[in-house]
């Protein structure tokens, strides 16, 4: 009964054709559909939040700086993203084949296994990094307000600079090639997915740390004030010529009841019972009769260096980050598909 | 041509040499059986073959001295790896869609009616499939390939015997219609005697018998008579595999396709290929193999 | 040996009905007129593939199911419903080619030329009857009937080895003994 009846004659696909790179994406979407569709909810989810607040703030008319405590931890629940998608989107696609051993049928295809490794990163790759793009971009709009033009928190400061639309899209694009390299090397989905979240946190943590400023050559001043929003990478006090530490210049200051308020800023001490405006960091003008604090630093011999990123440096910046995180994940998927075509059975 | 064809292949994985001193030659328009136990080598002679595996040592040809894993090699092999991988989440359409993106050639009619026949229906994701339907689903994609040469792992280990039935009949009536190669392996050989003409015996890394089964089953027969005089013509002959009672004794013996006379007192049998089989992987030394050959024993090729 | 269930050898009827309704037989094949005869396979018999279909033709012959000019299955339908190898199927019509009783005729198939020769049926009743007095002269002198056969088989291979060995020759069966040569 199931013996085959029919003809075998050559249908009309039987004829050789080049491969289908637009079809094979569309399977890539069918195969990953879960993990793409989820990264789209969650994100879509966050900005319709993120949407509500930028127009809360913008409604509120006053924009109160600061890192206040809600900016503090959405941003860093949004710093998890881009490893987060690093890990469910990039590292499955090539562990998931080879542990469950469907790499036997699907490298044995008449397109071999590095078409296939292309066709399959490339449009996952575009997804994720389009998504992370466009959710950058609602993050951007969202706080904007907050972040440009804050006095004390830099747009440069790692707490949200790799939020906005560049470096948010070239940080998931990283971790979905680190993830794609990790799965291939590491050929098993849930310790690939693991390597991928703690290589790209050191990658995110050293470029923070160390490589951002670097980008460009640092201002250097000696203002007592800095610019709204200067990143300051390092300040040093000296008195007459002597290096001094901050708490020194501190307690200089409060016999005139002033602080050093925040780096860059010296501003009066709170007086005691009053309300504390600690979120409030606009230096207060010197009230009539008191002491300016700057002039009163220079009479002791005091003086200050500092070495800043001004925040007028945010676009650069970011394009600068984004460039070579798209260089390095290239790289990576590059990577990635040579050690596909490297690795026997 | 030869579709495969390997010169001291050898495969190691760490210190293990799964495959040695391989050298074979399997020609086209043959069902090709590669039997012997677990471990033997069979899988990683396969994978080599079809370019899973790059050889440690020696080299191995496909289809008349194509490379595996070329681009030409891969269109014209169609490989069914064991317990038919598929992507348990794609649904039967969408895995014949994957198979067509994937290669220049398919026939998607063939394979569409070819599933219609056999009841599997084209919205049911593959994991949900019983093994039998996921067998018969691997081979209509690889047979909708239309390749030159079909290479099955093991296809039939998981299947009931109606479903290994239909198996084998889709893919004789494919020989049949195409002219396709037919490589296999398993370790169960008594499936494999009706359809197999060449077969290639392997045992611990090792090719012991390599030949059609014409030829083997011409050049062997059992001896029986007098367990007292099998010793004497133990020397003579080139006996493959003895087996003694206490008065009688058989000796399975390798002819060399001289009709010597049968001694007298000595009667002599044909032997079936599963007896053939049995022998050969008894005496890990001996060995049939056209060329030179390693063996301690018994020797001498046909 | 069965050659088929329940198709008459008197024609094609059942064999070439159409889509086979509700009849309880399979339906042959759906492609041009169908053979007369099915094959079937004794895995267990010992006796070659090959050479069990070259025995089914010529027994059907003998028995009046295939005529020449009848066509023998073809050979898809034979691999697509015994699932052996198609080599086998066309090693057997060779035989049958070999032995003069079948023509294979291009795009077409494989067709009976020839009969084989019948015996009269007197000549049949005459054989029998010496038969049976044969069969009590080795039973009175101790040959069972595993020792009849075997002396049988060996005999019969000695007559047709000094005859040339063409014509009807049949492979010896498992545990066939040679005598001295």
């Amino acid at each position: 009964m199931t013996a085959l009846t029919l003809p075998a004659q050559p249908g009309h696909e039987a004829s050789p054709r080049p491969m289908p790179w637009r079809r094979m994406a569309w399977i890539t979407w069918r195969q990953h559909r879960l993990a793409v569709a989820g990264v789209v909810a969650v994100l879509g989810a966050v900005s319709v939040y993120l949407y509500i607040t930028g127009e809360q703030l913008r409604h509120q008319g006053f924009i109160s700086y600061g890192a206040g405590p809600v900016l503090s931890i959405t941003a860093v629940l949004f710093q998890a993203i881009p490893p987060l998608i690093g890990a469910f989107v990039g590292a499955p696609v090539l562990a998931r084949e080879l542990e469950t051993g469907t790499f036997r049928f699907t490298w044995t295809q008449g397109f071999g296994r590095a078409r296939w490794t292309v066709a399959t990163l490339a449009p996952l790759a575009l997804a994720v990094t389009i998504a992370a793009a466009a959710f950058g971009l609602v993050f951007s709009w969202s706080y904007g307000p907050q972040i440009i033009g804050n006095p004390v928190l830099s747009p440069l400061a790692a707490t949200t600079f790799d939020l906005h639309e560049v470096t948010l899209a070239g940080w998931t694009l990283v971790a979905f090639a680190i993830g794609s390299v990790a799965g291939i090397a590491i050929r098993r989905v849930v310790p690939a997915m693991f390597a991928t979240l703690v290589a790209w946190s050191g990658l995110a943590v050293l470029t923070g740390a160390f490589l951002r400023r670097h980008y460009q050559a640092p201002l250097v001043t000696s203002n007592f004030t800095l610019p709204d929003g200067a990143w300051i990478e390092s300040q040093r006090w000296a008195q007459d010529g002597h290096p001094v530490s901050l708490s020194a210049v501190d307690q200089v200051l409060q016999k005139i009841g002033a602080t050093v308020a925040a780096p860059g800023h010296l501003g009066q001490l709170p007086a005691a019972g009053s309300q504390s405006a600690a979120g409030s960091q606009s230096a207060p003008a010197p009230g009539p009769g008191s002491v300016n604090p700057a002039q009163y630093l220079l009479h002791h011999g005091i003086t200050q260096l500092t070495t800043y990123q001004p925040a007028s440096r945010l676009w650069p910046f970011q394009w600068i980050e984004g460039g070579w995180l798209l260089a390095l994940s290239l790289l990576l998927m590059a990577a990635a598909v040579w050690l596909v075509l490297r690795r026997a059975a | 041509m030869n579709v495969i064809e390997a010169a001291g292949l050898g495969k190691r994985y760490g210190s293990t040499w799964a495959l040695r001193e391989c050298t074979l030659a399997i020609p086209d328009g043959h069902v090709a059986a590669l039997v012997g136990p677990n471990g033997a080598g069979k899988t990683t002679l396969l994978n080599l073959a079809v370019g899973l595996a790059t050889p440690t040592a020696g080299t191995v040809s496909v289809l008349g001295g194509t490379r595996p894993g070329s681009p030409a090699a891969l269109d014209g092999i169609a490989f069914v790896a064991q317990d038919a991988p598929l992507h348990a989440n794609l649904s039967v359409a969408d895995t014949l869609h994957l198979t067509r993106n994937l290669n220049r050639r398919f026939d998607r009619g063939y394979a569409r009616a070819r599933l219609d026949e056999l009841g599997i229906p084209l919205t049911r994701k593959a994991g949900k499939l019983s093994g039998g339907q996921q067998a018969q689903l691997a081979l209509t994609l690889a047979l909708g390939r239309r390749p030159r040469l079909l290479v099955l792992d093991e296809p039939m280990a998981s299947l009931d015997p109606l479903a290994r039935h239909d198996f084998m009949a889709t893919a004789m009536t494919a020989m049949a219609d195409d002219g396709v190669s037919v490589v296999l392996s398993s370790h169960v050989l008594t499936e494999l005697e009706r359809v197999a003409d060449y077969l290639v015996l392997m045992s611990r890394g090792s090719v012991q018998v390599a030949g059609e089964v014409d030829d083997l089953l011409a050049s062997h027969r059992v001896l029986t008579g007098p367990a007292a005089e099998a010793g004497r013509y133990a020397e003579r002959l080139a006996v493959v595999h003895a087996r003694r009672g206490g008065a009688q004794a058989h000796l399975l013996i390798r002819t060399n396709g001289s009709t010597d006379p049968v001694p007298p007192g000595w009667e002599a049998h044909p032997v079936s290929l599963e007896e053939l089989a049995l022998a050969y992987l008894r005496e890990p030394g001996a060995a049939s193999l056209p060329g030179p050959v390693r063996a301690e024993r018994t020797e001498v090729s046909p | 040996m069965a050659i088929g269930k329940g198709i008459s050898p008197a024609g094609n009827a059942d064999a070439s009905s159409p889509g086979g309704g509700g009849a309880a037989l399979p339906e042959a094949s759906t492609r041009g007129p169908a053979s007369p005869i099915e094959f079937r396979l004794d895995p267990a018999s010992g006796v070659p593939t090959y050479l069990q279909l070259v025995q089914q033709v010529e027994h059907a012959l003998r028995l009046g199911y295939l005529k020449p000019g009848d066509q023998l299955p073809k050979v898809r339908d034979v691999v697509a419903s015994l699932a052996i190898n198609p080599n086998t199927v066309l090693k057997a019509y060779r035989e049958l080619e070999t032995k003069g009783l079948t023509a294979g005729r291009p795009g077409q198939g494989t067709f009976i030329e020839a009969t084989l020769s019948q015996v009269a049926l007197p000549e049949l009743t005459g054989l029998r009857r010496s038969l049976l007095g044969w069969l009590a002269t080795a039973d009175t002198a101790g040959l069972d009937e595993d020792g009849i056969v075997a002396l049988f088989t060996s005999v019969l291979r000695d007559f047709h080895e000094r005859r040339g060995g063409t014509g009807d020759r049949r492979a010896p069966a498992s545990g066939a003994t040679e005598g001295v040569a």
